[in-house]
């Protein structure tokens, strides 16, 4: 666990960039840090491994104060990503991500061996492995740059902005990445970024930031679309947000009828489309056991009726779901998460979350939002993740 | 001029090895000397000035601007000045062609370690290396580019520079001009000069050649 | 010290055809007819070459050869070949050798220029030499004032050297001292060369400062002080 104890960071020229920020990173899930330029994340950020100190305040990293343990010492057990990877030009990529390894003294065979396990788990075809940097693509450097943040096990990955600079096809592939290795590895993650969605996508707690460096809300993603603390957060959420909520609701929850005669089907049992006089009529499916709430509804606007299909991994149709069947759970739903949806997904439960209220005054107060049941949900977390 | 050609083959046998101190490839070999020793020299002050200049910049515009100077002084007016130090011996074209070596390759090491991408570097000392260490496994090697491209201009300078140190007797291969100018015979200069010029293709395609075994991870960037 | 005592404060070295006035002039005259002879074939030829991009090969070999080419020995065997008493053959090997830093300076100016701000002339409408002339030169100018500046200073160092094959001009205070081995003689002409190299590349300076835009040279400082 990471503990942020009212740090401030103020810079000799006066602008201040991080103001008296308190708050905790729990162990074992992401947390992000979000918000405009100048609201202090990469600061903040930097600050849990001493690339930059404090004016005051502390950092507490298990319980001991960052700035009594030597920074080096310090760097080698935390994994750091960045932008532009920073790859060392000179050396292979296995040499690459075998560098704190080596830092640490362990035999270059050993070293190496973990380095081509590590690629492997990043999706690295092995061939890379005796390949120069400069020989590799940007999304391929960031995982290089991932791969080697986890050469030595660190129990902490700090990450800032690492997919910012790839393309968005490459960058949603890479999220995707870093959302399987973190349920197989369960590291204590901290991620920078100033893109809303990403936040949402990846975050177990995200912690919105205000330009001046205080802030704003802390609180699962979930409740930060529902319960903006204030009207800062609700304007950087941006639009949609009720619709973008629904994606942390799982399809499983629909009450599904069985697919009515007017639904041709092929002999497989998949779908071709509904009956009407000019031929099959366009249809949307969804899956209920990987999907949300959110493509389900999608999918009644594809259907020409307003019916969603239900439909297996195979692509087998187990049902319809219709608009009133969806209305029921928007009714349960509506405004807030009060009972139902992810459990953890969300990073907070009805008793622990902190109310917008508090959040809300602008003085960098406390955010409690800690994951508690997100970190022991975490398997389920993991699985059940609803795409966006 | 007077029928004579252009080469003399038979001279240059005769005087290539005949044991005086004017053959040619006694020269050849002080040229190298008087030539390599400067380079030398000036790589292994230039390193640990230039690194003084990167870790405390208010250094380097004042040795800039020294270098700067020293490098436009005609190389003649620099061993004039030194011979009342050094007399008509090697060290008088030593020394000052050290200083040109000099004004040539502090810029390279500062611009080399200044070429070390900021991202590299950050990485490097958040992964924990310490300064000595990063400073050795990273931002040198990748800094070494530059710095050869520095050091090719000073190596194949230097060699072309000795020559004028003929002009106080101490100029290797630069010495067979002075001997074809009194004689009014054009072999000694075709011979100097072609040497000098294959010495200084030489040098320069073996700093190519360690180039490209030194850092095989680098790609020069060609102007647009 | 003493020696500078001796040299210039002896008023036989400042008057008649042996003294500093005349040397001066002997060594301006000739460093300028040289500097602006290489000058008016390197910069158009870099500008050319720069912009079209062809003939850069030609280029990189003059930028080498230059460097190997020791000053001495094309003087001499110039001179020897063509016979001396006239002043083709020492001006020369000063051009030839002025040549190349122009040269690669001016095209790395022109090659070098932003790629976007060229797109951006020819999209709008500009013709190739006004695209040249207009928005290429302007920016490649501090570029090809340093390769004029490094030519000048080349200059100057060669026709001190050219003393040797008889030219006049300050070098013959050190070639003559040399010869006569009267010491203040030739310490007295290294001063008068440093001296006037110094006051070139202090004119270079100063032309910089006037010559280039601000909106140029500041930007470069910047983008030097965005790169430590």
């Amino acid at each position: 666990m990471i503990t942020f104890e009212g740090v401030t960071k103020r810079y000799r020229d006066g602008t201040t960039a991080v103001d008296d920020l308190s708050l905790e990173v729990p162990t074992g899930a992401v947390t992000v840090f979000v918000g405009p330029s100048g609201c202090g994340k990469t600061t903040s950020l930097r600050m849990i491994n001493r690339m930059i100190d404090p004016t005051s305040g502390r950092i507490l990293l298990d319980g001991q104060d960052v700035h009594g343990i030597d920074p080096p010492t310090l760097r080698r057990g935390i994994g750091y990503v960045i932008q532009q990877a920073g790859l060392f030009p000179h050396r292979k990529i296995v040499d690459n991500v075998a560098t704190v390894p080596y830092l640490l003294g362990w035999n270059k065979k050993k070293a190496r061996a973990r380095a081509m396990e590590l690629l492997e788990l990043v999706g690295l075809d092995p061939a890379f492995a005796g390949r120069y940097p400069f020989q590799l693509s940007g999304g391929q450097q960031q995982r290089v740059g991932v791969a080697r943040a986890l050469a030595a096990d660190p129990p902490v990955l700090l990450m800032d902005e690492p997919f910012s600079a790839v393309d968005p096809v490459v960058r949603a592939s890479l999220q995707d990445e870093l959302l399987r290795l973190q349920s197989e590895l369960r590291k204590t993650i901290v991620f920078v970024t100033h893109d809303i969605d990403e936040a949402i996508k990846l975050g177990d707690t995200v912690a919105v930031l205000r330009t001046g460096g205080h802030l704003a809300q802390l609180a699962g993603p979930a409740t930060l679309l529902t319960e903006p603390a204030d009207d800062f957060v609700r304007g950087f959420l941006g639009r949609d947000r009720g619709i973008r909520r629904l994606s942390f609701i799982s399809a499983k929850e629909i009450r599904l009828s069985p697919p009515p005669g007017d639904l041709v089907l092929d002999e497989d049992g998949r779908p071709l489309g509904w009956r009407s006089d000019g031929g099959p009529a366009p249809y949307g499916t969804f899956d209920p056991e990987t999907d949300s709430l959110r493509a389900a509804l999608d999918a009644t606007l594809l259907s020409a009726n307003g019916t969603a299909v239900a439909v297996d991994g195979d692509g087998r149709v187990r049902g319809v779901a219709t608009r009133e069947a969806l209305d029921e759970l928007f009714a349960e739903h509506a405004g807030g998460l009060r009972g139902g949806g992810l459990p953890g997904r969300d990073g907070d439960s009805p008793a622990v979350d902190g109310t917008p209220g508090d959040g809300a005054a602008g003085d960098g107060a406390t955010g409690d939002g800690t994951a508690g049941d997100g970190a022991a949900g975490g398997g389920v977390a993991g699985q059940a993740r609803a795409e966006a | 001029m007077n029928g004579e050609p252009l080469v003399r083959w038979d001279w240059i046998a005769r005087n290539w090895a005949n044991g005086g101190p004017s053959a040619i490839s006694t020269l050849l070999t002080g040229h190298i000397v008087m030539a390599f020793l400067p380079v030398l020299l000036g790589l292994l002050v230039a390193l640990p000035l230039g690194l003084a200049c990167v870790r405390w910049r208010r250094l380097y515009q004042p040795t800039a601007a020294l270098m700067n100077v020293t490098y436009s002084l005609p190389s003649l007016v620099l061993f004039s000045i030194f011979l009342s130090v050094t007399g008509l011996t090697q060290a008088t074209v030593i020394i000052p062609l050290t200083f040109f070596a000099l004004a040539v390759l502090i810029p390279a090491v500062v611009d080399g370690l200044d070429s070390v991408p900021d991202h590299v570097r950050q990485s490097a000392v958040a992964m924990g290396f310490r300064p000595a260490r990063r400073l050795l496994r990273v931002e040198l090697p990748v800094a070494v580019p530059v710095v050869l491209a520095g050091l090719r201009v000073a190596t194949v300078s230097s060699i072309s520079l000795v020559s004028v140190g003929a002009l106080i007797g101490q100029g290797g291969l630069g010495n067979l001009f002075i001997d074809g100018w009194q004689r009014q015979f054009y072999t000694p200069i075709v011979v100097g000069i072609a040497l000098i010029v294959l010495l200084a293709v030489a040098a320069d395609g073996l700093l190519v050649l360690a180039q490209r075994l030194l850092t095989p991870w680098f790609r020069a960037r060609r102007s647009a | 010290m003493n020696w500078l005592i001796d040299f210039f404060g002896d008023s036989a070295n400042w008057s008649g055809p042996d003294g500093i006035p005349t040397r001066l002039l002997e060594h301006l005259e000739f460093s300028a007819a040289a500097f602006l002879i290489a000058a008016v074939i390197a910069v158009p030829l870099g500008m050319l070459i720069g912009h079209t991009g062809r003939g850069a090969l030609l280029v990189v070999v003059s930028a080498n050869a230059a460097r190997a080419l020791p000053t001495l020995g094309l003087l001499v065997l110039v001179v020897l070949l063509i016979g001396v008493g006239t002043v083709l053959p020492v001006l020369i090997p000063l051009v030839v050798l002025a040549i190349p830093p122009i040269l690669v300076n001016t095209y790395e100016g022109v090659r070098g220029v932003d790629p976007d701000l060229r797109d951006a002339a020819y999209g709008m409408g500009l013709r190739g030499r006004q695209v040249l002339f207009q928005t290429l030169t302007p920016v490649a100018l501090p570029l090809i004032l340093v390769g004029l500046r490094l030519a000048a200073i080349q200059v100057v160092s060669t026709a001190t050297v050219a003393a040797f094959v008889g030219l006049g001009g300050f070098g013959r205070f050190i070639i003559d001292g040399l010869a006569t081995k009267s010491y203040s003689s030739v310490i007295g002409g290294a001063v008068l060369v440093a001296a006037l190299a110094l006051t070139v590349q202090f004119a270079f300076t100063l032309l910089d400062r006037v010559a280039v835009s601000p909106g140029v040279r500041l930007r470069q400082g910047r983008e030097a002080e965005a790169a430590r």
